[in-house]
């Protein structure tokens, strides 16, 4: 492989353009709109469309990261994303009402590329809320039938992030192998 | 959800506008207003057409015809248009967190097009709040 494509997804509010922000190597490609719902009240923009950044691995391997919009309206993005993508990160909030919910709205609507890829789990937010545990994360994907890493992360912070992407990055070795 | 909302007024004034759109070219069967974040506001469909999806998908398509043109060094996105075998859809920018989109088949002229869409957007851009 010398070329992999990755997805990150998850809730609006969740980080996914600050985790790509963070790791990108080069600037990193956003389509950030102002906010008219009641997302206001939580950030000022919303990406709504994708995300885009890249980073080159120790080996030479060039990732190319794409974030998606996390709203639900906008699916028919999700599915546009995910075409030649390799593995699947799903960021996790823990600051809003029902996590576990939300992994599972995402597990349901990525399950087809679920199901051909790998994924790894990030939660998010952990300063404003310490629940679920990361055993309930467990938990609900065994219920899924799914076995993946779960990770707290702060993706402001580049190794963070960076953790992530490795870890995927050896799921996916490992399937290969 | 709260979203944005027009009053009665302005949803009179929209249609009223989008009347005249329909007037100026027979070509024209569908005109939204959505949100820059992908919420439909106020639509005029002469065709069945699912009007919170669409709403999504011109937000996203302004926002990528605005990324680009920054990526390319080139300034203000005016129009992203989507030229197709049997139709146009331009999209616009309406003040500071609206988009118009106008649907047309291909009898319409794409410069005729353009002047209808320009001249909507200034009614609709000094009018609504």
């Amino acid at each position: 492989m010398s070329e992999i494509k990755l997805i990150i997804t998850g809730t609006p509010g969740a980080g996914k353009t600050t985790a790509i922000a963070a790791i990108s190597e080069t600037p990193p490609v956003r389509t950030d709109t102002a906010t008219t719902d009641d997302l206001a009240e939580v950030k000022d923009v919303t990406t709504v469309a994708m995300d885009f950044g890249e980073l080159t691995l120790d080996d030479g391997q060039k990732v190319f990261l794409y974030g998606t919009p996390g709203q639900q309206r906008f699916e028919f993005m999700w599915k546009i994303l995910v075409q030649g993508g390799l593995g699947l990160i799903i960021l996790v909030d823990c600051s809003r009402p029902d996590p576990l919910a939300d992994l599972d709205m995402y597990l349901e609507n990525f399950a087809d590329f679920i199901h051909q890829t790998g994924v790894v789990v990030g939660v998010t937010r952990r300063d404003q809320s310490a629940t679920p545990s990361l055993d309930e994360f467990y938990e609900r994907l065994e219920a899924w039938g799914r076995v993946f890493p779960v990770f707290e992360v702060d993706v402001r912070q580049k190794d963070d992030v960076s953790l992530m992407i490795s870890a995927l990055i050896s799921t996916l070795e490992f399937a290969t192998a | 959800m709260s979203q944005l909302k027009i009053s009665e007024n302005g949803e009179r004034f929209c249609q009223d506008v989008f009347d005249t759109m329909m007037q100026q070219s027979d070509a024209v069967y569908g005109v939204l207003i959505s949100t820059v974040d992908g919420h439909d506001v106020t639509r005029k469909f002469k065709r069945d057409m699912p009007s919170a999806k669409l709403a999504a998908m011109f937000s996203s398509v302004l926002a990528l015809g605005e990324t680009i043109a920054r990526e390319a060094d080139q300034a203000l996105c005016r129009y992203v248009i989507v030229e197709n075998s049997d139709g146009y859809i331009l999209t616009l920018k309406l003040k500071e967190k609206l988009v118009l989109s106008v649907i047309a088949t291909t009898d319409a002229n794409l410069g005729i097009l353009h002047s209808i869409c320009r001249s909507a957007a200034d009614k609709l851009s000094k009018n609504l709040r």
